[in-house]
């Protein structure tokens, strides 16, 4: 017996050692030990930065996939015609990218002339051209990414440099397709040679090196960038860290020891209960700003009684919105009345909305003509952010006003299939847009649109999303857009609930970052200081 | 021997057919459409339904699954809808993982509960008894996560000497193991114990001590040899369920794993990836049963005399 307990202790006092001397910490301290870049201009640095994703990272093929987790990737590693710069407003939103500059000739043509100075980071030096730019477009209406291009009809290539883009009628957010990171150029050669894997082959200042999938993506600087003698101010300026690597640790949790433990530099989306342990950690800086995901109560207004819009409006007035707020968040977010996600053009919160009054829930149930309980069902997912918990408190507040709620929690596949073909009541869902409009308006709220989960057809919300999309006097699409959401507000398919804020956690050398609301940062020019 | 051997692999024939239907028929029968999921929110009805006719779903559930196993005939397993890779080689990339997370949390799990088990079963109805058993009982009701995640604090978040996960180094591997070898052990450590007692009761264990074989004798050599049939059917039936088992330990040390990947291929409606890697595991759960069952012939002499005798 004794033997027996000895071996055991003498293994796992193997196991201990021999986890001791990891390889990772072998590869960290010779990632330490290299001095950091001494190009001019370019601080000093840690040589690797690594980012613990709370998503996995499941597909780089740019026009196969439209994954917020894998776009964050692709964006350092391929360039647009068009830049969005997010968080700028007005005509800093949308700035030339690969694209010099464009014109519309007329209503439904477009003349691009592209940059002469940009090459693939091939090895080859092969210059981005019109021929490319002809190429991936053309390619992307073959994919899933379709959708991104709506109106695309076709891309004529007039010389090198310049191209002529054809769409089905005039769009005003047309141009800010282009700045989709799956629309980003790719090279026609890597794809005429038969290259493997053509698609890792791109612009951008960081190239890829290697992804081991569910594991890390690494990426690493491009010696050669066509930028490098950009501005640092420039958007398209070179990278700074030598290395950037994609960590996917989707348990939240984990995710923070990590960060902890100095393991990752970036913890995207800390859990909201260890935000406090955080903020105390003074080797952490802990970054919370509004966000754009807008989570939202709704009803499928086909089904009877959900179609009285009167009832509806009852129901927005009895939900206690702030309640909602503190039991999904602890209040970490903005409560909002309008249906447009923040940040996003013609965004108009001051309209008198439905604020949480009993009385008047209880006076527009007379109206529409209710006076016995109600037994409704309340479809949410289980994953993906906190339904339950606001299903939990709007169930709560509904048995106020004599609706009875019975919470059906699905999966999100399930969820999504189920709303699509009309089958829930009413449902908990969110949204998250932060460059096109039409992106709300249209996939929400037109007629007979895929993610119309409201199933809401009203012929006059349809003509003035098609107005917001199509006019060309500013100041009158303006106030049609206000209009518009006025105006949605009012008929009730949805009741808005908060915009969750964007938290994010990182070593507090961190420098250069941009984080977006929308959860589409930018990690380009990121690095850890020296 | 050859024989069972080969009657064992043929089995796997009709293993796989039934499996590969009612995964199949399973996914159907599920809500959720992976057109929808991959085509993302804002795609078009025309776009979804080109998605779906691209990957043959607007075709009846006896035609997808024909059309599947045409497939599986010339050894393709298919492609995944959402990662455009190969399910095989998927399946293979995340394989190994499990297999170190597995066989070392087995390797943990044997080292503590045997010894365990032995132990409480030679002190039975003392306060050593009743501690193993303590421990045995905390091992089962303890979620692995939580295990996980306080091992993390202790020995990754203040004590540093281990990674807090991922797979980099053996280093990475010792959390993990004693998490799920934790929940293993105490399962085993139960079966040891039960089947030492009932081994210790036995005539000729007292006929061993008559004729004055040492106490260690008695227990290591003759008890034990005869008590290890049922601790080896629990030890190779928790291996298979390791396998597929560990989602969560696995989720807790972003291991990837095949339990992740099923589960994540779940959640997305990932039809092939879901499929392939179901029969994939049913096989190895398969191998792994026979293994067991060939391991047997080593410890005890009489199955090795049938297998001779049907071989």
């Amino acid at each position: 017996m004794k033997k027996l307990l000895t071996a055991a202790c003498a293994a796992m006092m193997v196991m201990a050692i021999a986890g001791c001397g990891g390889g990772d910490k072998k590869e960290e301290k010779k990632a330490d030990a290299k001095p950091a870049a001494a190009a001019a201009g370019v601080p000093a640095h840690k040589e690797k930065l690594i980012i613990g994703a709370d998503g996995d990272i499941n597909n780089l093929n740019l026009q196969k996939q439209q994954d917020a987790a894998n776009n964050v990737i692709l964006k350092n590693t391929h360039q647009t015609l068009v830049f969005f710069n997010n968080g700028s407003q007005g005509k800093d939103r949308f700035v030339p990218g690969l694209a010099t500059d464009w014109k519309f000739v007329d209503d439904t043509h477009i003349i691009m002339n592209l940059r002469k100075d940009v090459y693939f980071n091939d090895g080859k030096k092969t210059p981005m051209t019109a021929e490319d730019v002809k190429f991936t477009l053309d390619m992307a209406m073959k994919n899933v990414v379709k959708s991104a291009l709506a109106g695309f009809v076709k891309c004529t290539v007039k010389d090198k440099y310049q191209v002529e883009i054809e769409i089905k009628t005039y769009n005003n957010e047309f141009i800010q397709s282009l700045a989709s990171v799956p629309l980003s150029i790719q090279s026609k050669k890597a794809y005429d040679d038969g290259v493997k894997e053509p698609w890792f082959i791109g612009t951008g200042p960081y190239k890829y090196e290697k992804w081991v999938q569910g594991e890390y993506c690494r990426l690493t600087k491009v010696k050669d960038y066509w930028g490098n003698n950009l501005p640092a101010s420039d958007n398209f300026s070179q990278g700074i860290s030598d290395v950037i690597e994609f960590r996917p640790m989707k348990e939240a949790s984990a995710r923070v020891m990590a960060l902890q433990a100095g393991e990752i530099d970036v913890c995207i989306n800390p859990p909201i209960s260890d935000l406090k342990f955080l903020k105390e950690d003074k080797k952490i800086t802990v970054d919370e700003k509004t966000g754009t995901r807008l989570f939202y109560f709704a009803f499928n207004v086909e089904k009877k009684p959900w179609d009285n819009k009167k009832l509806r409006q009852a129901v927005a007035c009895a939900i206690d919105k702030k309640s909602v707020l503190d039991a999904a968040l602890n209040g970490k977010g903005t409560l909002q009345k309008t249906i447009l996600n923040r940040g996003l053009w013609g965004f108009y919160d001051e309209m008198p909305g439905y604020d949480y009054n009993l009385d008047r829930a209880k006076k527009l149930m007379a109206e529409a003509g209710v006076t016995g309980p109600v037994n409704v069902s309340l479809t949410y997912a289980t994953a993906g952010g906190p339904y339950e918990q606001i299903a939990t408190v709007i169930q709560a507040n509904l048995k106020q006003i004599g609706i009875n709620v019975k919470l059906v929690p699905m999966e999100q596949a399930a969820l999504k299939a189920a709303c699509k073909d009309g089958k829930q009541e009413m449902f908990i869902w969110r949204w998250n847009e932060d460059s096109k409009v039409d992106f709300v308006y249209r996939d929400l709220f037109y007629t007979g649109s895929g993610s119309n989960y409201h199933h809401f057809a009203d012929k006059k919300a349809d003509q003035m999303i098609d107005d917001v999309a199509t006019l060309k006097d500013q100041d009158k699409r303006m106030k049609t857009g206000v209009e518009l959401q006025k105006y949605l507000v009012d008929e009730c398919p949805q009741v808005p609930l908060y915009i969750a804020n964007l938290v994010i956690a990182y070593n507090k050398d961190l420098k250069g970052q941009y984080f977006y609301g929308g959860g589409n940062h930018d990690w380009r020019h990121a690095y850890i200081a020296k | 021997m050859y024989k069972y051997v080969l009657n064992r692999l043929l089995a796997l024939i009709p293993v796989i057919l039934v499996t590969s239907f009612l995964i199949y028929w399973a996914m159907s029968l599920t809500e959720g459409d992976p057109a929808l999921m991959i085509a993302g929110d804002n795609a078009t009805q025309e776009q979804i339904d080109q998605i779906r006719h691209e990957l043959g779903l607007d075709q009846p559930f006896l035609i997808q699954y024909l059309n599947y196993m045409k497939g599986m005939l010339v050894g393709d397993m298919g492609t995944s809808y959402v990662t455009n890779k190969e399910v095989f080689s998927t399946f293979m990339h995340y394989l190994p993982n499990t297999l170190i997370l597995g066989g070392s949390a087995v390797i943990v799990a044997t080292i503590v509960s045997i010894p365990l088990g032995i132990y409480t079963a030679i002190h039975q109805n003392t306060w050593k008894d009743t501690a193993g058993m303590v421990f045995a009982l905390f091992g089962t009701s303890m979620p692995n996560f939580w295990l996980g995640l306080m091992l993390i604090i202790a020995f990754a978040l203040h004590l540093r000497m281990f990674p807090t996960g991922g797979l980099r180094g053996w280093s990475s591997l010792v959390l993990p193991s004693i998490t799920v070898g934790f929940g293993l052990a105490a399962l085993i450590t139960r079966i040891t114990r039960s089947s030492m007692l009932d081994v210790l009761r036995q005539d000729y264990m007292t006929t061993a001590r008559a004729k004055g074989c040492s106490r260690d004798r008695v227990i290591y050599r003759h008890a034990l040899k005869n008590a290890l049939i049922p601790i080896m059917t629990a030890i190779g039936l928790q291996m298979s369920l390791v396998i597929t088992g560990s989602v969560l330990a696995e989720t807790v040390f972003s291991w990837p794993g095949i339990g992740r990947l099923v589960f994540e291929s779940i959640t997305l409606r990932d039809t092939p990836m879901v499929t392939g890697s179901i029969i994939l595991c049913s096989i190895l759960m398969c191998l792994i049963n026979l293994a067991v069952d060939l391991a047997y012939a080593f410890c005890d002499p009489r199955i090795k005399a049938q297998y001779s005798k049907k071989g």
